[in-house]
C-alpha cells in the first residue's frame, strides 16, 4: 500500500509539472495550447539528439529545453499574435483549433524524420530506501525536480515583481494594462517558460521510461485533463491535483485494471468541469 | 458585424430554389459509378467521402448551427456502428431495427452531452473537453470490453454480407441517399422557425434569449439531431463495411477530418460540408502514397484555414444563394 501510494506521488508529482504550463498559458491569454505535449517531445528528441551526436546529458537536456522555449517563443510571437487581437469566446476558439493545427505539424514533421526516436536517461545508483520502500534513484531525481520547480514557481509567482505582473495579467488583463503591466511582454515570458516546463517533463519522465516520439498527443491529453482539474490559471492548482490524480491513476492501476485507469482519469476531468467548471484552485473567471 | 435583425429579417428563397443546389449535388454524385463503378478501390474510397459528408454534416448542425464543438463525432459513429452491428449479430435483430436503435442510442448519448454542456454553460472550450474526454474513454472502453467489442483486432458485423449493402455499387447508392436526405432536413431546417432562432442564437445569444428564443431548448436539439445523424451514418458503415475496429472511430481518424472538412467547406453552409468532404477525400486519395506528409497537410490546411479564412474558404462570399450568416469563429464585441 505504501509502495502504490509513493508511486501515486512521484507519477502525480510529473502530472502536474506536466499541467502547469498548460494552465499558465491558458489563463495568461485564454489559449488552450493542445500542442503542450508535442513541444515536450520536441524538446526530448532534440536532447536525444544531441546525445546521439555525442554531447554529454546535462548539455543534451540543456539543448532540448531551450529548444523547447525557443519554439513555443516564436508561436507567441507569430502565430499567436491574431488570436490576442480577438476577445471572448472567438479567441478562445481560435486559439484551440491554431494549437491543434500546430500540434499535428510538430508531430508529422518528428514523426516523419525521426520515426524511431526516443529519449531515454539512465539514472545510475541503486535503490534508495523511503519509508521501507525500495525506491529508484530515476525516479527520486525526476521526484526532486519536480518539486523544486514546483516551488520555485509558487515563490516567483508569490513574491517577485515580475510574478506578479503574471498573476494580474491572469486575473484581469485590461486591468493590468491600466496598471502599466504589458500583456504581450508577460506572454513573450510565460510562453516560453511553458515551452521549457514542457520539455522538461519530458526529460524527468525519460529518467524512468523512454519518451517516444509520439508520445505527444497522450502528454498533451494528460496535461489538459491535470489543468482542469487544477483549476485553468492556477500553479497550484495543477500540481494538487496533479498528485491526487497520480495516487488516483496508481491506485487504480494497480486494484481495477488498466483501462478503466484512463476512464477513471478522463471522468475526473469531466465531473470537474461539470460541478466546479473552475476547478479545485481556480481562479474562477468562467 | 451583421446585426441578428438584418440576417433574420431577410425575405425567404422561394422552394425550388432553396433545394435546387441539394438536387444538383445528388444528381453530379449520382453519375460518380458510371466512371469508377468497375474499380473496388475506387469505389472504398469514394464511399469513404460519402461517409464523411454525412458525418460533416450532423457535425454541423450541432457546431455550424448553435456553436458546441462537440469533438466525439468519431465516438457517436463508433456508437451507431458497435451497437447496429452488436444488436444484429450478437441479439439476432433485424439489421433494419438495429440501425434505428443505435441511431437513437447516439442520440440520446449526443443529446445528453449537449444537455449537460447547455445546462452548466460550459462555453465553447469546456464542451470540447468533455466531448473530448467522452471521445477517448469510449476509445478506451472499445479496447478494454474486448468480449463485447473484439478489442483491438475489432468486430466482423455479418449481417448486412448478404443484402444489397454487401455488393460494390449499392452502398454507394445508399448513403448518397442518407447524405441528401440530410441536406434536405438541414435545408428544412434552415427554412424553419428552428433555423430563425439557430441564427438567432448563434448571432447574439443574449439578444435571442431576450426575444423569447429558449436557446437551451434549441442546443440540445441540434445536439440530438446531428448526434441521431452521425450514428446512423456510422451504423450503416458497419453494415456496408461488415468489419468496424477501434482505429474506424479513433479521434485522430474522424473528429480532425471533420473538423478540417468543415472548416475547407464552409462552417454553417448547407453544402460546405459535401465540398470539404470531396476535397479532402480527393487530396488523401492524392497523397496516399507520401503518408507520412499527411499530418503535417493536416495541420497546415488547419492553421491556413483558421488563420486566413475564418469563415470557410470555399464558401464564404456573401449572397449569391447562400445567405450571409456569422460564422462562430466571427470576433465576438470586446467584453
Amino acid at each position: 500500500m505504501t509502495a502504490v501510494a509513493l508511486d501515486g506521488i512521484v507519477l502525480g508529482l510529473q502530472f502536474g509539472l506536466l499541467g502547469v504550463g498548460l494552465t499558465l498559458v491558458y489563463g495568461l491569454g485564454g489559449v488552450l495550447n493542445l500542442a503542450h505535449g508535442q513541444l515536450a517531445v520536441l524538446g526530448a528528441i532534440v536532447a536525444a539528439l544531441r546525445m546521439d551526436a555525442g554531447a554529454s546529458a546535462v548539455v543534451a537536456v540543456l539543448t532540448g529545453l531551450a529548444a523547447a522555449g525557443t519554439a513555443a517563443l516564436l508561436l507567441d510571437l507569430t502565430l499567436l499574435r491574431p488570436v490576442y487581437r480577438r476577445r471572448g469566446e472567438a479567441r478562445v476558439l481560435l486559439g484551440l483549433l491554431l494549437m491543434l493545427g500546430v500540434a499535428f505539424v510538430i508531430d508529422g514533421v518528428l514523426v516523419w524524420r525521426y520515426p524511431i526516436e526516443a529519449l531515454s536517461l539512465r539514472i545510475g545508483g541503486d535503490p534508495v530506501d523511503v519509508l521501507g520502500v525500495g525506491m529508484r534513484t530515476g525516479s527520486l531525481l525526476a521526484s526532486a525536480i519536480a518539486v523544486g520547480t514546483g516551488v520555485a514557481l509558487v515563490v516567483f509567482f508569490r513574491f517577485t515583481t515580475l510574478g506578479k505582473a503574471v498573476r494580474s495579467v491572469i486575473q484581469d488583463e485590461e486591468g493590468a494594462q491600466l496598471c502599466g503591466v504589458s500583456p504581450a511582454t508577460v506572454r513573450a515570458l510565460v510562453l516560453p517558460l511553458s515551452g521549457v516546463l514542457a520539455a522538461l517533463v519530458a526529460v524527468t519522465r525519460s529518467m524512468t521510461s523512454p519518451v517516444t516520439v509520439n508520445a505527444g498527443i497522450d502528454l498533451t491529453t494528460l496535461a489538459l485533463i491535470v489543468a482542469v482539474v487544477g483549476g485553468l490559471g492556477s500553479v497550484s492548482g495543477a500540481f494538487l491535483a496533479g498528485v491526487l490524480l497520480g495516487i488516483v491513476n496508481t491506485v487504480s492501476a494497480h486494484y481495477i485494471g488498466s483501462y478503466v485507469t484512463t476512464i477513471v482519469l478522463l471522468g475526473a476531468a469531466a465531473v470537474t468541469i461539470v460541478l466546479r467548471p473552475s476547478g479545485l484552485l481556480g481562479v474562477g473567471r468562467e | 458585424m451583421t446585426h441578428p435583425v438584418a440576417t433574420v429579417g431577410r425575405a425567404m428563397t422561394s422552394a425550388p430554389r432553396a433545394y435546387a443546389p441539394i438536387v444538383l449535388v445528388g444528381v453530379l454524385a449520382a453519375l460518380l459509378p458510371l466512371r469508377y463503378g468497375d474499380s473496388r478501390t475506387m469505389m472504398g474510397v469514394i464511399i469513404g467521402g460519402v461517409l464523411f459528408a454525412a458525418y460533416v454534416i450532423g457535425f454541423n448542425v450541432i457546431f455550424g448551427s448553435t456553436g458546441q464543438l462537440f469533438l466525439c463525432v468519431g465516438a457517436l459513429a463508433g456508437l451507431g456502428g458497435y451497437a447496429s452491428g452488436i444488436l444484429s449479430d450478437r441479439h439476432g435483430l433485424p439489421m433494419v431495427l438495429a440501425i434505428v436503435l443505435a441511431s437513437l442510442v447516439a442520440a440520446v448519448v449526443g443529446g445528453l452531452l449537449s444537455w449537460i454542456a447547455v445546462s452548466r454553460s460550459l462555453g465553447v472550450i469546456f464542451t470540447g473537453i468533455v466531448t473530448l474526454a467522452f471521445s477517448l474513454a469510449f476509445q478506451n472502453l472499445l479496447l478494454g470490453r474486448r468480449d463485447l467489442t473484439g478489442g483491438e483486432t475489432g468486430l466482423v458485423v455479418d449481417a448486412g454480407s448478404e443484402s444489397l449493402l454487401g455488393e460494390q455499387v449499392a452502398p454507394y447508392y445508399a448513403f448518397l441517399v442518407l447524405v441528401v436526405a440530410y441536406l434536405v432536413v438541414h435545408r428544412a431546417l434552415q427554412r424553419s422557425r428552428v433555423g430563425w432562432a439557430f441564427r438567432a442564437l448563434r448571432d447574439d445569444e443574449v439578444a435571442a434569449e431576450l426575444t423569447g428564443i429558449d436557446v437551451k431548448r434549441y442546443r440540445v436539439l441540434a445536439g440530438t439531431l446531428g448526434s441521431a445523424m452521425i450514428g446512423l451514418a456510422g451504423a450503416l458503415y458497419a453494415h456496408s463495411e461488415g468489419f468496424v475496429s477501434p482505429s474506424t472511430f479513433a479521434f485522430g481518424e474522424v473528429d480532425v477530418r471533420v473538423l478540417v472538412m468543415l472548416a475547407f467547406g464552409g462552417i454553417g453552409s448547407l453544402l460546405g460540408p459535401v465540398i470539404g468532404a470531396a476535397a479532402f477525400t480527393a487530396l488523401d486519395e492524392w497523397l496516399v502514397s507520401f503518408n507520412e506528409y499527411r499530418l503535417i497537410t493536416y495541420g497546415a490546411v488547419i492553421l491556413v484555414v483558421f488563420l486566413g479564412f475564418p469563415r470557410g474558404v470555399v464558401l464564404r462570399s456573401p449572397g449569391g444563394w447562400r445567405r450571409r450568416r456569422a460564422s462562430p469563429l466571427r470576433g465576438a464585441p470586446p467584453s
